[in-house]
């Protein structure tokens, strides 16, 4: 007998996992009509491990010190071998997960997947998504370049709207008056310690409740693509004659990760500086506010409905407005119909809601 | 006593309550509508806030110096004009016991320009530019102007402007040996501009070529057309060093680029390979 | 079984696609923590001592850049970059002053390469040297 599957005997005498792999690889069964779509879940998870690995392999050369983090920096990028591809990856990937959490939450949208009984995936999603848009704002800052200062400082200030207790949670949130070393400090700290943490935390609650529940039937293809819960029990959504998640959705997801993976590298070989103006390569200057310094593009509506809005706290407030609402929308749509065909109401709004997003995104770039 | 030189110093302990306004302002004002059009550069002082309101001679100046290379670095009125920015009222500002110089005499330019600018006073009082300071010879602003300041290039060796005073015969010989340094030097100094915008680390070539520019510019206030080819040969050749930096630069960046292709290509197979296995299963 | 044969050509080729995708990605990260050799080695500089006469000044090229070798009044010497940390230029010696002066825009360093006026704003980097057998060493 080989030495692995000695290996496996000794494994299975004591946490049985011959039975495990059978229950949740290769006897885990999907829907037959399951589409490429599903896959973006495992395409964020790669997402995240890349930004982990890179993310540790930089904190090795980078100085959380505000006076020595944008020179740090600057030798990862010209000193260090290699380092300007790590750092390329870790700022690339940022951008390019935060592009596969939208569309996976588009998705999930559409095919009406989010409804009972998903209403904690749904929710561990958008907390997800929270978390990811948390890391991206905090690393931002970690380069103290020109970009990181000013996006940093205007970023806190917009908590300043909130009443009575605004201008006190901006000092805090920087812990000072004004951006500085010590808002260094703490952004630091929720980057590479506290939002991972919570990152890894919620990931893995987003995974259970897959597993637990099962995977939802996609909407299309079908003659009734009503929701088929019923009844107040619990009850793991099982597939029976449905596709193995091993090896067949297995190659799909490698598949979709194979072409996210190649849209990673072309970004960041050919065009990295998508994402970077030249503010990036200047030390941040407390005295010197840069002409025209945006927000990152997912970011930008935000931006740009603070301004639209008279007063600061109604922009925020209708950030916040809306929000909520996503957050919550399981629990207030509550009809069977899962088809976004036969939901004439709900496809308009998610249509208008995500072409309004992108109009914002488009108006803020310009404006 | 005040020298010359020691009003240089007071430019940035006299931008000090302006920057506190400043980050005061930083917090009471809405933040994101300000920050699309708030203006890089030096912070208003006294000067400015009197004279920029003010029509004719008196107010024309602040807009041409905010067009001016003095503007984007942080040089004020004060530096030229002495005087005190920050004083409370028009006396203060403009107290001679303040170091307030007013409109300097035109004998005196040089020494004005000269403060910052040593090497070129020098380099002008040698010429015979220089030697004819005051028995109407150009001065500084002659050529350079003097509100609306910017970066020397070789546009101001020009028939216009030389044949107001002599004939432009020899201006040109100068120019003509120069012009190819000049370009050299210009789209160098683009290059290394273009790289520094990509977060290469570039400080070192930037300086170098700021050097070498004075260097060379140095030699538009010489006359001896054989002494600018010599030097401008000379110069040539420190240039080629840079640009061999700069090419070494760009080759790393065209090596990337071919690494990049092959690594797409590799993940796109990849994806080829698992789609086709897949299939294998349907 | 046609399916078969397919499965495992596939296989082996998405086993080399993966061995070389893991190779390329592992050689970067071996190479971004490998201990790297220290740089600026061997390049030394040597000058007579006498080449530098009391308060005087001995220009030459180091590492790449302009530095400057000076004897101060009193016979102690120093070794300084060239290079005014302004904006580049190279620094000159004023002998009566017993200072260095950046000709571009005023700059003025003492002796030690210390900041004493105008816009640099930092040092003027010292130089490591040792003198032996009437030779200076720089670096």
């Amino acid at each position: 007998m080989s030495i692995l599957g000695k290996a496996v005997d000794w494994l299975d005498l004591r946490i049985g996992i011959r039975e495990l792999v059978k229950t949740s690889v290769t006897d885990y069964l999907l829907p037959r009509n399951i589409n490429a779509w599903y896959s973006l879940g495992s395409i964020l998870m790669v997402g995240f491990a890349l930004q982990v690995v890179t993310g540790i392999l930089l904190l090795i050369h980078y100085v959380p010190d505000s006076e020595k983090a944008y020179a740090s920096v600057n030798a990862i990028m010209n000193v260090v071998p290699y380092g300007w591809f790590i750092r390329m990856c870790h700022a690339v990937g940022s951008n390019l997960m935060m592009a596969a959490a939208l569309l996976h939450m588009f998705s999930v949208l559409f095919m009406g997947s989010y409804k009972r009984p998903r209403e904690l995936n749904w929710l561990s999603g958008f907390i997800l998504l929270n978390l990811i848009m948390g890391l991206c704002l905090t690393g931002y800052l970690l380069p103290w370049s020109q970009l990181s200062f000013w996006a940093t400082t205007v970023a806190t200030n917009a908590a300043g709207a909130i009443p009575v207790a605004g201008p006190y949670l901006v000092e805090f949130l920087r812990g000072g008056k004004l951006v500085g070393a010590p808002t260094l400090g703490r952004f630091f700290a929720l980057h590479v310690a506290v939002l991972p943490a919570a990152m890894v935390g919620l990931v893995g609650m987003h995974l259970f409740l897959l597993e637990r529940i099962g995977i939802s039937t996609p909407p299309f293809g079908q003659a009734d693509s009503r929701s088929n819960r019923k009844g107040d029990a619990f009850r793991h959504d099982a597939h029976p004659g449905g596709l193995p998640f091993f090896p067949n959705y297995l190659l799909q997801d490698l598949t979709s990760i194979s072409v996210y993976l190649a849209i990673f590298l072309a970004v960041v070989f050919f065009d990295p500086y998508l994402f970077f103006p030249k503010e990036a390569f200047l030390p941040a200057n407390p005295y010197l506010t840069p002409a025209h310094i945006k927000p990152e593009w997912y970011f930008l509506p935000n931006y740009q409905t603070l301004k639209l809005f008279p007063s600061e706290l109604l922009g925020l407030a209708a950030q916040g407005v809306a929000m909520t609402l996503l957050a919550l929308l399981p629990f207030f749509d509550r009809g069977e119909e899962r088809h976004p065909m036969k939901r004439p109401v709900f496809l308009a709004c998610t249509v208008g809601g995500i072409l309004l997003w992108f109009g914002l995104m488009i108006w803020g770039h310009y404006s | 006593m005040k020298t010359g030189r020691d009003t240089m110093r007071p430019a940035l302990p006299g931008m000090m309550p302006g920057l506190l306004l400043m980050a005061g302002v930083l917090l009471a004002t809405p933040p994101l509508a300000r920050v699309g059009c708030a203006a890089a550069g030096p912070v208003e002082i006294v000067c400015i806030t009197c004279h920029g309101g003010q029509a004719g001679h008196l107010g024309a100046p602040v807009a041409l110096w905010r067009q001016s290379v003095h503007a984007g670095n942080g040089v004020a009125c004060n530096d030229c004009h002495g005087g005190d920015p920050n004083g409370k009222n028009a006396e203060e500002a403009m107290d001679p016991a303040r170091g307030f110089r007013g409109v300097p005499k035109e004998i005196e330019i040089p020494a004005v320009c000269g403060n910052c600018h040593v090497g070129v006073m020098n380099d002008y009082l040698a010429s015979e530019h220089g030697k004819a300071l005051g028995s109407g010879g150009p001065t500084c602003v002659t050529c350079h102007g003097n509100h609306k300041v910017v970066r020397a290039s070789l546009d101001l060796i020009n028939e216009k402007d030389c044949s107001r005073c002599h004939s432009y015969d020899r201006a040109k010989l100068i120019r003509d040996a120069m012009v190819r340094t000049e370009g050299l030097i210009v789209s160098a100094g683009e290059a290394v501009t273009a790289f520094k915008d990509e977060g290469a680390d570039v400080e070192r070539l930037e300086k170098g070529l700021f050097s070498l520019r004075n260097r060379f510019h140095t030699l538009f206030h010489d006359q001896d057309v054989e002494k600018v080819r010599r030097e401008s040969a000379r110069i040539d050749a420190e240039l080629a060093k840079i640009d061999s930096v700069l090419k070494g630069i760009s080759e790393t960046r065209r090596h990337r680029k071919v690494v990049g292709g092959v690594a797409v290509a590799g993940a796109l197979l990849a994806a080829l390979l698992f789609h086709l296995l897949k299939k294998t299963y349907d | 079984m046609e399916n078969a044969g397919r499965r495992r050509f596939l296989t082996l080729c998405l086993g080399g696609v993966a061995a070389a995708g893991a190779a390329a990605g592992a050689w970067p990260v071996f190479r971004y923590l490998a201990p790297r050799a220290a740089g600026d080695s061997g390049a030394k500089v040597k000058i007579p001592e006498k080449d530098v006469p009391e308060g005087g000044a001995k220009f030459f090229e180091f590492a790449g850049a302009s530095a400057v070798l000076i004897r101060k009044r009193g016979g102690e010497l120093a070794a300084l970059s060239a290079v005014c940390t302004h904006l580049g230029c190279i620094v000159q010696w004023q002998r009566e002053k017993q200072e260095f002066l950046c000709p571009c825009h005023a700059g003025r360093f003492t002796a030690e390469g210390a900041v004493i006026s105008g816009p640099p704003p930092k040092a003027l980097e010292k130089l490591p040297f040792t003198v032996a057998d009437g030779t200076v060493t720089i670096g």
